[in-house]
């Protein structure tokens, strides 16, 4: 049998056993309502409210400034229009190279007649603080950056960003999916306002995310119906699914030091072993400010996808910078904004890293992408005629 | 796995990949906007190819198009090369997704190019 690598942990994660233990008794056992004022809806409403506790301490932040949401695009569709609606009008600034649940929610809100600056970005994927500072307006209402590029792995200036914002009053959302969990940070230090998380990136169950809003923080709601999450967001509460968020957030505040640490030698073994042995590779992000276990690696005149399925019938998943759909190229928006040569971008591929990564895995990785780049290059490349 | 099993295997082992020295035709197609792009070399005698290969950059569908493409064009007349469709490729693969059809049309164009340039080189 082939082995199994999985290197996709910025797209989702298996949830924790200890995750998946907590949440089993919410299908069928403790399955009220947590809206019902009954014994059954209390036992709900406890778990939801425990979950509450331990997403607020994580973040720094109180319980009430917490909700929670469906997923990660809900939260960033939530914390971007929320702000935007309660404000009427204005204008935003974001960067380029945000997660599309922000970048499509900013072009949505430019049809409804806001105005957006989209920032660009430094070789490394970093947006410059002075970019930000220049391009805020008398009439700007909200800024939007990520915490880190799920991509190619930099981690953004958030600190220096929100200087800037809290300075003129400005509300702050950060996209931390892929930053909660992963490294330590303190929503108020950072003078952020509003923060969407994830709870499938963080070895807990899909289908559940959520938005902290700091208190007092003007926001409307975009999804109306009953009175649930302080009516912030209608909707009966995933139960399960939010005690799993809860239980996930409680492991990574045990594990997330010692796990960085091991999963950025990985990651290093990792880059190291393939930049060793294959011609014409570089990495791309930023050399230090990045995510520990993101590797992002470029790889000259090879086509991403076809070293994706390589790698996929080697037993190894890993996914593609760009993607060809419907014969139509799209290279990565995040490394076009960073400004790498498209046949560098049309050959990218995103290794990430995770919990049950070994130093076994890696070197099988590193044997195989060099095994399925030499295959693809050598016979195949055009050359010239 | 979307792709056919006949997919993976061209995928895996390209057949007849790779340049040709003095070659009687050359062809190429790029798919707009895709960046995929294939190149016939095609050796004739008799008016039938007697040898083909190719080269390509492009997904794993379109290496894989490529590939069995060569294979159904050796011994084939080069006018009959220079008509070659598609859809005989794409059966060929035992078929593709719908979003990765171009790779056989790519493979295609460019089989009808070479084929094309060895006719005029003839004439």
């Amino acid at each position: 049998m082939t082995r199994r690598v999985y290197l996709d942990h910025n797209a989702s994660t298996p949830v924790h056993p200890e995750v998946l233990a907590e949440m089993l008794p919410y299908f069928s056992g403790a399955y009220g309502n947590p809206s019902s004022i009954h014994a059954f809806g209390r036992e709900a409403r406890e778990a939801v409210d425990l979950a509450r506790e331990r997403v607020a301490q994580f973040l720094g932040a109180t319980p009430g400034e917490i909700v929670f949401t469906s997923g990660g695009t809900e939260s960033d569709n939530f914390g971007i229009k929320g702000l935007a609606f309660a404000r009427g009008r204005g204008h935003l600034i974001t960067s380029k190279v945000e997660h599309h649940a922000v970048l499509r929610t900013c072009q949505a809100l430019e049809d409804l007649g806001f105005a957006v600056t989209y920032v660009g970005v430094d070789g490394h994927g970093m947006v410059d603080p002075d970019e930000v500072r220049r391009a805020l307006r008398p009439d700007t209402i909200a800024v939007s950056i990520m915490h880190a590029n799920s991509e190619v792995g930099t981690i953004q200036p958030i600190e220096a960003i929100g200087r800037l914002t809290r300075e003129r009053g400005i509300p702050l959302h950060v996209d931390a999916v892929q930053t909660l969990g992963k490294i330590p940070f303190d929503v108020h230090a950072l003078g952020i306002d509003a923060l969407s998380f994830s709870g499938h990136k963080i070895y807990g169950p899909k289908g559940v995310a959520g938005l902290f809003i700091r208190k007092s923080t003007r926001m409307v709601s975009i999804q109306h119906g009953g009175e649930h999450e302080r009516r912030r967001r209608a909707g009966t509460e995933n139960v399960p699914g939010i005690v799993g968020l809860g239980k996930a957030v409680e492991i990574r505040a045990r594990e997330m030091a010692a796990e960085a640490g091991r999963l950025t030698a990985l990651r290093t073994r990792l880059t190291e072993g393939i930049q060793g042995r294959v011609p014409e590779v570089r990495l791309s992000g930023h050399p230090v400010e990045r995510l520990p276990g993101t590797a992002s690696v470029l790889v000259r005149n090879v086509e991403s996808e076809s070293l994706v399925l390589g790698l996929d019938l080697k037993g190894i998943g890993v996914s593609a910078g760009s993607a060809c759909t419907a014969g139509n190229v799209e290279p990565s928006h995040v490394l076009v904004a960073m400004g790498v040569p498209l046949d560098w971008a049309m050959g990218s591929v995103r290794c990430s890293l995770g919990r049950s990564t070994s130093a076994e895995d890696v070197d099988y990785v590193v044997e195989s992408f060099e095994a399925v780049v030499r295959k693809l290059r050598a016979a195949l490349r055009v050359g010239a005629a | 796995m979307r792709y056919s099993a006949t997919v993976v295997d061209h995928f895996l082992n390209p057949r007849n990949a790779g340049m040709m020295q003095a070659p009687d035709g050359v062809g190429e197609d790029e798919y707009e906007g895709c960046g995929d792009l294939t190149r016939f070399f095609l050796r004739v005698r008799d008016g039938r190819a007697v040898e083909v290969r190719f080269q390509t950059y492009g997904c794993g569908p379109t290496i894989a198009a490529a590939s069995v493409a060569s294979e159904l064009a050796r011994g084939r007349a080069v006018e009959e090369l220079s008509q070659v469709k598609a859809g005989e490729i794409e059966a060929a693969l035992d078929g593709l997704p719908d979003d990765r059809r171009h790779a056989a049309e790519v493979a295609a164009a460019a089989l009808r190019a070479a084929a094309l340039a060895a006719r005029a080189r003839k004439g």
